[in-house]
């Protein structure tokens, strides 16, 4: 009885699955939540104008990246995608991503879109992919626990001395996380941008590449390297050594609210972070004013590790892209709905009301952008930034420099670590891709 | 059973102690749930609302709900009769080797899904199965191993004396099975109907990577909407959410306890 | 058992062979899918980017690195730590007292607790982690009911004995398994049994460990190897409580491989780690089948 009422109810529910798909459209488009904004009212627009029905699929954050790549490999992937910026080159060295550079040259929008971002987005000097945002990453403090801990605000540090003494300061005064530096596998790309790297591009001087992950100029990636050897002991001393930040917060089952919360409750000090804290802080169900932001937190750039030679501040950039399928059954009406999007009307309401940092001189320089205080501050340290290395492999690099800060997190020593990572990137890459500097 | 009254009070007592305990993490769930300004820290709520569970259902939770319903029931349906129609042979014919075969492709299931997932993908692809159809097979596939041996374990447990008995009567050997051997298991198929479907309710990623459409995505993705901006989790949501998509997993266990419990005594007999 | 003279089959053995030709079918996929996985083990294939279309094979590469390697031993060893604690003592020596306990119960207090064990096995992965990090953390229920009452500094649990902290939890999320079972297999031993020993003069002690146990022998194998099984490749919980940190103090090798094969998209590697988990099993479930079978 049990079963047959059961086989009834699956042969329902089949029928009304069945009849709910719609139609195949025209033009698909896969996105995440995040961006709904910015995506599903271009998508209205693109509909209104050509007539055509978009297929749009929304997913959540969680196995965005596995669903793409598997996507795009089975080329089941819908025409247009939205890709983090460092999956870029990977994707298109493998074929699965079509050059836009021939339809962009004939979109009037095109040349307001700032080169530097748009090399992000390229692989092989073609441009595959265009950029829905970009950010820049400081060092965010509390300013009620500086006071607490005596150090003289503006805290404008010059080198990593800096940071360490006043980190060793608000330990001292009983502050919970003096600095947190994000570290380990599960703060996964976070830990590469906002930590490793942003400390690496001002651990050595930037000639020949000494200051990054891969020597541009050849492609090859840095197995050891003085930069290196200094960032992993900047993260020895903050976790092990001096005791400088407790581990937790890097392993919360939900690190984003453990960070704010900790904000909220004056328990951190420094926070390694970005751009995009400022438009929320500590509460992002009810964001604070500008003034109570400015009241209780404050941030400072980067600064170099002070090694001669060394940039005085550091800056990295991300961000995410829209990238058309090499599978594509109509690529031009595809980049229609791309241009849809970021059409300039609806692209600025939603880098304003969103708080991004623009990606193109056209809404850059509008007199709404300019006004604001933070976005113009922010943009100003945009002029002295860099991208990741976006060459195939990138995204291996990143989780090996992932596994490397949580190497050291356990105890393992700074050069255990390095000799741990040149070992894994000669197994992926090859004796002959991999370098050492003295 | 126990003779001595004081130490079956003490039994009682440790008992209760043990379910306290044991409900006490529940406390952040219903907190949250009904704090309609939830935070996601334990707290005494505020403000008390039904809030949440009205936000939960709304949007696509019905559509996801039937998706979950469809996939769930569907998997555990279909490795049921599957499962019965090769289990029974197994139990029955003499067939050289059967128990190392059944308990190989036990642990050949252990392989990890992560492991099968790109395989499993591609041949879902060229056979055209990116949907909730495809899904249901894939769990199937997955769940096989298990189901085949619980249930050719349980169909050993029942007397073949039965089965002779009604063949001298006349029975044919659908008669037999389905009313022999089926009733006398009944509990078995329970125990592995109830964990195929909580299985495949529970399951995230197939679902999420087979779908072609947003409308065939079912609740274990729908959860993820909590997962907002900017990092921002909406607390008060999950909990609510994640309550009614619990619930009929529970509900379906205590329509099928009774037979479950005796279910589980076929499960442990000679491999 | 016995089938010789069954007529009804013998007769109908192409009715009964058509029967598991569909599961046959889908055995057949399952075996092809993991025929690939172990194929996989032996190339540089890459989830993503070029190796992912232009792989080669690399013989035993993967497998050396298993062993050269930081990662695959340490998680081996956390592991084994989380399995043995988790499911074999946790799950299994508490499903066999809980359902000792609850035999002679009233069946008020049995359905409570048996709900109660319920929850925890149906309530999802991610919603458990989150109740179980609002437990442990520092703001959460130890440290707000007793740590703090108690006039202790409040502790961050989770932090500092997360590997605790997740077996905890994963005998929580599991232990209604092991429960059903054993309290299934304790309701068919016969109570004249468990009487005549009591006449015999046998102490609650010996009445389990000389009269239940024996019975329900195969029921203790079969449950060990399910939950070793199923233990060993369960990931979500502690992924999300913990995602294998702080450092890698709870990463098991189910978080290893997925770290492996999805972060870093080194798919042939991840394989490697797979078939090893394999192996590994296999060998302890060799182990317990002798269990089983070991005559009376």
């Amino acid at each position: 009885m049990l079963k047959r009422g059961f086989l009834t109810t699956v042969a329902a529910l089949s029928l009304i699955a069945a009849a709910a798909i719609p139609a195949r459209a025209e033009v698909s488009i896969m996105y995440m939540e995040s961006f709904a904004a910015l995506i599903e009212s271009g998508i209205e627009k693109f509909e209104a104008e050509t007539g055509e029905t978009v297929n749009a699929i929304k997913l959540p954050g969680q196995g965005y990246d596995q669903r793409i790549a598997l996507d795009l490999s089975a080329g089941t992937a819908a025409d247009v995608n939205l890709i983090d910026s460092f999956m870029v080159s990977e994707l298109a060295s493998a074929g699965y991503l079509e050059p836009l550079g021939a339809m962009a040259a004939e979109w009037d929008q095109y040349q307001y879109y700032l080169p530097g971002l748009l090399e992000v987005a390229s692989y092989q000097g073609e441009v595959y992919a265009l950029p829905t945002d970009t950010d820049v990453r400081m060092l965010w403090y509390d300013k009620s626990n500086f006071e607490k801990a005596g150090i003289a605000m503006p805290w404008e540090p010059k080198n990593w001395a800096d940071i360490l003494d006043a980190a060793q300061k608000l330990k001292d005064a009983g502050v919970q996380y003096p600095f947190q530096l994000p570290a380990g596998t599960k703060q996964a790309e976070a830990a590469t941008m906002q930590g490793v790297y942003m400390a690496l591009l001002g651990a050595d001087v930037p000639e020949d590449d000494r200051n990054r992950l891969l020597n541009r100029e050849t492609n090859q990636w840095i197995g050891d390297s003085p930069a290196l050897r200094r960032t992993f002991d900047l993260y020895h001393q903050v976790y092990v050594e001096r005791e400088l930040n407790p581990a937790d917060l890097n392993y919360a089952t939900d690190i984003s609210a453990a960070v704010r919360q900790a904000l909220a409750d004056d328990n951190l000090g420094i926070l390694a972070s970005g751009s995009w804290e400022d438009a929320c802080l500590w509460d992002c169900n009810n964001p604070p004013s500008r003034e109570e932001r400015d009241a209780q937190v404050g941030w400072t750039p980067w600064p170099g590790s002070g090694e001669p030679g060394t940039k005085e501040t550091t800056n990295i950039s991300g961000g995410w892209t829209l990238g058309i399928n090499a599978n594509a059954a109509d690529k031009d009406m595809a980049f229609k709905l791309v241009t849809a999007i970021f059409d300039e009307e609806n692209f600025k309401a939603w880098t304003l009301a969103n708080h991004r940092m623009a990606v193109r001189t056209d809404i850059s320089e509008s007199p709404e952008y300019t006004e604001d205080p933070f976005l113009a501050e922010a943009t100003a340290l945009a002029a002295d930034t860099t991208g990741r290395d976006t060459v195939p492999g990138y995204q291996t690099v990143s989780a090996l420099i992932q596994q490397a800060t949580a190497d050291i997190l356990d105890g393992a020593s700074a050069e255990d670590a390095i000799q741990e990572y040149h070992d894994a990137l000669v197994d992926e890459f090859g004796e002959e891709n991999v370098i050492t500097y003295e | 059973m126990e003779a001595n009254p004081a130490h079956s009070r003490l039994t009682a007592i440790a008992l209760a102690f043990m379910a306290v305990i044991w409900v006490s993490p529940f406390s952040w769930l219903f907190l949250n749930a009904f704090n309609t300004a939830s935070t996601g820290q334990l707290e005494i709520p505020s403000a008390v609302g039904l809030d949440n569970f009205a936000q939960a259902v709304s949007g696509n939770a019905g559509r996801q709900f039937l998706n979950s319903m469809l996939i769930a029931a569907g998997t555990a349906t279909l490795s049921v009769v599957i499962g019965i129609a090769a289990a029974y042979p197994l139990s029955r014919l003499k067939i050289p080797g059967r128990n190392a075969f059944l308990w190989t492709l036990v642990l050949l299931r252990m392989l990890p899904s992560a492991g099968v997932l790109v395989p499993l993908y591609f041949a879902a692809q060229r056979g055209g199965l990116l949907n909730q159809f495809g899904v249901i097979i894939a769990l199937t596939i997955l769940n096989l191993p298990f189901t085949l041996l619980l249930l050719k374990n349980f169909f050993d447990t029942v007397p073949i004396e039965l089965e002779e008995a009604a063949y001298v009567e006349g029975a044919s050997l659908f008669q037999i099975v389905t009313k022999i051997v089926l009733p006398m298991s009944r509990a078995g198929i329970a125990v592995v109907w109830f964990f195929s479907f909580t299985g495949a309710w529970n399951e995230f990623l197939l679902p999420l990577i087979f779908a072609r459409v947003q409308d065939a995505f079912p609740m274990s993705v729908g959860l993820y909407a909590a997962f907002g901006q900017q990092g921002a989790v909406d607390y008060g949501f999950l909990a609510a959410y994640s309550i009614i998509y619990a619930a009929p997993a529970v509900g379906v266990y205590f329509l099928l306890r009774r037979n479950m419990n005796t279910g589980f005594a076929g499960v442990g007999v000679k491999g | 058992m016995k089938n010789q003279a069954n007529p009804w089959l013998t007769s109908n053995l192409l009715v009964l062979g058509l029967g598991m030709l569909p599961a046959m079918l889908l055995v057949g996929a399952l075996l092809y899918f993991t025929a690939w996985a172990f194929a996989f083990s032996f190339t540089d294939l890459a989830l993503v980017g070029r190796k992912a279309v232009e792989w080669s094979w690399v013989g035993f590469e993967n497998y050396e690195r298993l062993f050269t390697r930081r990662g695959f031993l340490e998680s081996l060893w956390t592991t084994v730590i989380f399995v043995f604690f988790s499911a074999i003592v946790g799950q299994s020596v508490l499903g066999f007292l809980l359902a000792a306990a609850l035999r002679g119960s009233a069946s008020s207090i049995r359905s409570v607790v048996e709900v109660c064990i319920m929850l925890g096995w149906l309530l999802p992965d991610i919603v458990a982690a989150f109740l179980w990090s609002a437990t442990t953390n520092q703001t959460g229920l130890i440290n707000q009911l007793i740590v703090v009452p108690l006039g202790f500094p409040p502790i961050n649990l989770i932090n500092d004995y997360a590997l605790p902290v997740v077996t905890i939890a994963n005998i929580w999320k599991g232990t209604a398994w092991s429960y059903l079972l054993f309290s299934a297999a304790l309701d068919s031993i016969s109570r004249e049994v468990v009487e005549a020993a009591k006449v015999d003069g046998a102490t609650p002690f010996q009445r389990i460990w000389l009269v239940m146990l024996p019975i329900i022998r195969p029921h203790i194998a079969t449950n060990m190897l399910f939950i070793t099984i199923w233990t060993f490749t369960y990931f979500p919980l502690i992924f999300a409580m913990t995602g294998g940190g702080p450092g890698t103090q709870t990463q098991t090798l189910a978080v290893y491989l997925y770290l492996q094969s999805f972060s870093r998209g080194n798919l042939g590697y991840g394989s490697a780690i797979s078939v090893a988990m394999l192996v590994i099993v296999g060998v302890l479930s060799l182990f317990y089948l002798r269990l089983l079978r070991e005559p009376k």
